[in-house]
């Protein structure tokens, strides 16, 4: 690079929109991470956070439970124009099932209910949204119209874009310092902490920013859809080219029985595999116009391109089997199922998991960094101005207070009464009021001192719930392991590994020394002694 | 299975590639390393990378064994590094 001496080269250009790219929205980087990291294991979550529903044995066959559900929506959706379902499979019990309802102030409405496979009838369990909150507030938020939030998550994902791409040409030695870690080195170490988590997973990383992006893509770039696409008709093409989603049509009037959907579930099983299938949606039920499209699953297939069969409704004739899509429409698919990674087997899935935090944890020390490394030009350390405070305090309770909150979350679907109005929604309302008590907290304490107990407390809190779990729910963590229940065994020890990995960090926090400075003669004052930083 | 032999390869191919660094030599033997025993060491390494490739394809075809290859060399790479983190301290806290 030309290093003359007023303009600064390549790198240091790139360093310093690395630095500010990332801590603009890194809070909200770290929040969309973490909470899509444990996205990954959603439906195991949905399932912990429904308790009452029974460990499910085996996966009943498609085609009996399609029938069983079909039956049972033409009883609690008669009249509905649209029916769907989504089957259970290993990770998830029950048959999620919506139907549209009239519309209400101007919005076409939807009504949806957990169903049994064995009985056909509603669930009984408890009011929660469970996994899907974490999984919708990591790409829309929450307490914001959809869109905005979508908005919000598009920009953050196109500044930690930035963030990659400038970080990467900003680390000066990626393959000769590729394994390095020097210990106890201040920000030296914070530094080779955060290139290790960045590196290692940097085919991650891209990927799943890049994915992220493209899954919002007809919202952020809508113009070449707007351009290409104008009449009805080819709006209908470009939708079957996306997603199995039938619009209902104009019915008919002339009513006409369904025909027998099992029956089109084993035509689709002969030609995908017995447990295949993932989603049957109907519509236009009992009407001569009436569409079957039964869905194939998604399994060991890295694209989300919809593969389906469409039946005639009412004589249950094959009309169309769409398994292949236009080259565009497929590498929108592939790269839409690399971010939601739902193809996975277990040991994949838990690669997810495991890159993701890494993920995580690299916005998380990015954000550390940035003070680390501005805490020793601070001309008064133990009066640092507004915006170093601030970022300071920001960071302690996106980061601690993050964990406190989810595990919050966790602790008020044990513990929130079951005839409270709106209980799902309460459970959520108690994530944000957690959430802004950290806030609260980090900016009472001294910054240290802040960080250490949330630490402490997201440990403690993460230890105790399998006990809150024995305690409140049958299934106890002695009772799952002997009956060889992954998800609640799974789930326990899986808290248990964070409340370790929590009550480390807060350790390793409160053990930090500030390194001595030979410079500085007067020490500062002992309620400064400042935060986690230069150590990890 | 086919992932637990994929992860192994990937593991010792990243160890063979870091022992193939010379400040790591240094770290772990103490010394730096006969140049064609570094040599023998990237070549291992590499080999390594490849054949763990090679058993994801065979067992998942190309698409899901890619998917598979970046989370497995992400992974070992992170332990490799572990391992020495752990290796160093060690020898700092009993030399």
């Amino acid at each position: 690079m030309d290093a003359s001496a007023r303009q600064p080269g390549l790198r240091q250009t790139m360093a310093g929109l690395h630095t500010w790219a990332g801590l603009l929205v890194g809070w909200l980087l770290f929040a969309m991470f973490l909470t899509g990291t444990v996205s990954f294991f959603k439906d195991e979550l949905s399932a912990w956070m429904r308790p009452e529903l029974p460990l499910q044995s085996q996966v009943p066959d498609p085609a009996v439970t399609a029938q069983r559900v079909t039956d049972e929506l033409s009883q609690i959706a008669a009249g509905s124009t649209q029916w769907g379902m989504r089957l259970p499979d290993q990770r998830n019990g029950t048959v999620g099932t919506f139907w549209r309802v009239p519309a209400a102030g101007g919005r076409r409405g939807f009504e949806e209910a957990q169903l049994d496979p064995l009985t056909g009838h509603r669930v009984s369990s408890r009011d929660t949204t469970g996994g899907e909150f974490f999984y919708r507030f990591h790409f829309q938020f929450h307490y914001m119209p959809v869109v905005w939030g979508r908005w919000l998550a598009s920009i953050c994902a196109m500044f930690m874009l930035v963030a990659i791409v400038s970080g990467v040409i900003t680390h000066k030695k990626i393959f000769r310092d590729f394994f390095t870690f020097r210990w106890g080195k201040g920000q030296r170490s914070w530094l080779d902490a955060h290139n290790a988590l960045s590196v290692f997973g940097l085919p991650f990383h891209a990927m799943i920013t890049y994915t992220g992006l493209v899954t919002m893509m007809a919202l952020v770039m809508p113009w070449g859809e707007q351009a290409a696409i104008q009449t009805p008709a080819e709006r209908q093409e470009l939708s079957s080219q996306l997603s199995a989603f039938i619009q209902p049509v104009t019915p008919t009037g002339q009513r006409v029985p369904l025909a027998p959907v099992d029956a089109m579930v084993r035509q689709a099983q002969a030609r995908w595999g017995e447990h295949n299938v993932s989603r049957i949606t109907i519509s236009n039920p009992g009407d001569a116009a009436a569409r079957v499209s039964v869905l194939r699953g998604e399994s060991a297939r890295v694209s989300m391109s919809p593969q389906y069969m469409l039946f005639d409704g009412g004589t249950g004739k094959l009309l169309e089997v769409q398994e292949s899509v236009g080259a565009a429409a497929e590498a929108r698919g592939v790269l839409y199922a690399l971010h939601l990674g739902r193809f996975s087997d277990t040991a994949m899935r838990w690669l997810y998991f495991i890159v993701s935090l890494a993920g995580t944890a690299m916005v998380g020390t990015g954000l550390v960094m940035w003070t680390v490394k501005r805490r020793q030009g601070l001309s008064d350390p133990s009066r640092p101005h507004l915006g170093f405070r601030l970022v300071e305090r920001l960071n302690i309770a996106s980061i601690a207070g993050l964990s406190i909150a989810m595990t919050g979350f966790l602790w008020g679907n044990r513990l929130l009464p079951a005839a409270l109005p709106g209980r799902g929604a309460w459970e959520i309302h108690l994530f944000f009021i957690v959430w802004a008590l950290t806030l609260v907290h980090a900016c009472l304490r001294t910054p240290k001192r802040a960080w250490v107990e949330q630490l402490w407390c997201a440990a403690v809190l993460l230890a105790l719930l399998p006990i809150v779990n024995a305690v409140t729910t049958e299934r106890p963590f002695w009772r799952s392991l002997g009956e060889g229940d992954a998800v609640f065994a799974g789930m326990d020890l899986m808290l248990w590994a964070l409340a370790a990995l929590h009550g480390a960090l807060a350790i390793r926090t409160a053990r930090h020394r500030k390194p001595v400075q030979a410079r500085r003669a007067k020490p500062a004052p002992h309620s400064h002694t400042t935060d986690l930083a230069e150590q990890p | 299975m086919t992932h637990f032999i994929a992860l192994l390869l990937c593991v010792a191919a990243f160890g063979a590639l870091a022992l193939a660094m010379e400040r790591h030599q240094h770290d772990i033997c103490g010394r730096a390393l006969a140049a064609s025993t570094t040599r023998r060491l990237r070549l291992a390494g590499w080999i390594g990378l490849g054949l763990a490739l090679y058993v994801l394809v065979q067992a998942q075809g190309w698409g899901m064994a890619l998917v598979s290859f970046s989370g497995h060399t992400s992974l070992a790479a992170g332990l490799v590094c572990a391992a020495m983190i752990v290796h160093a301290r060690r020898r700092a806290l009993h030399p």
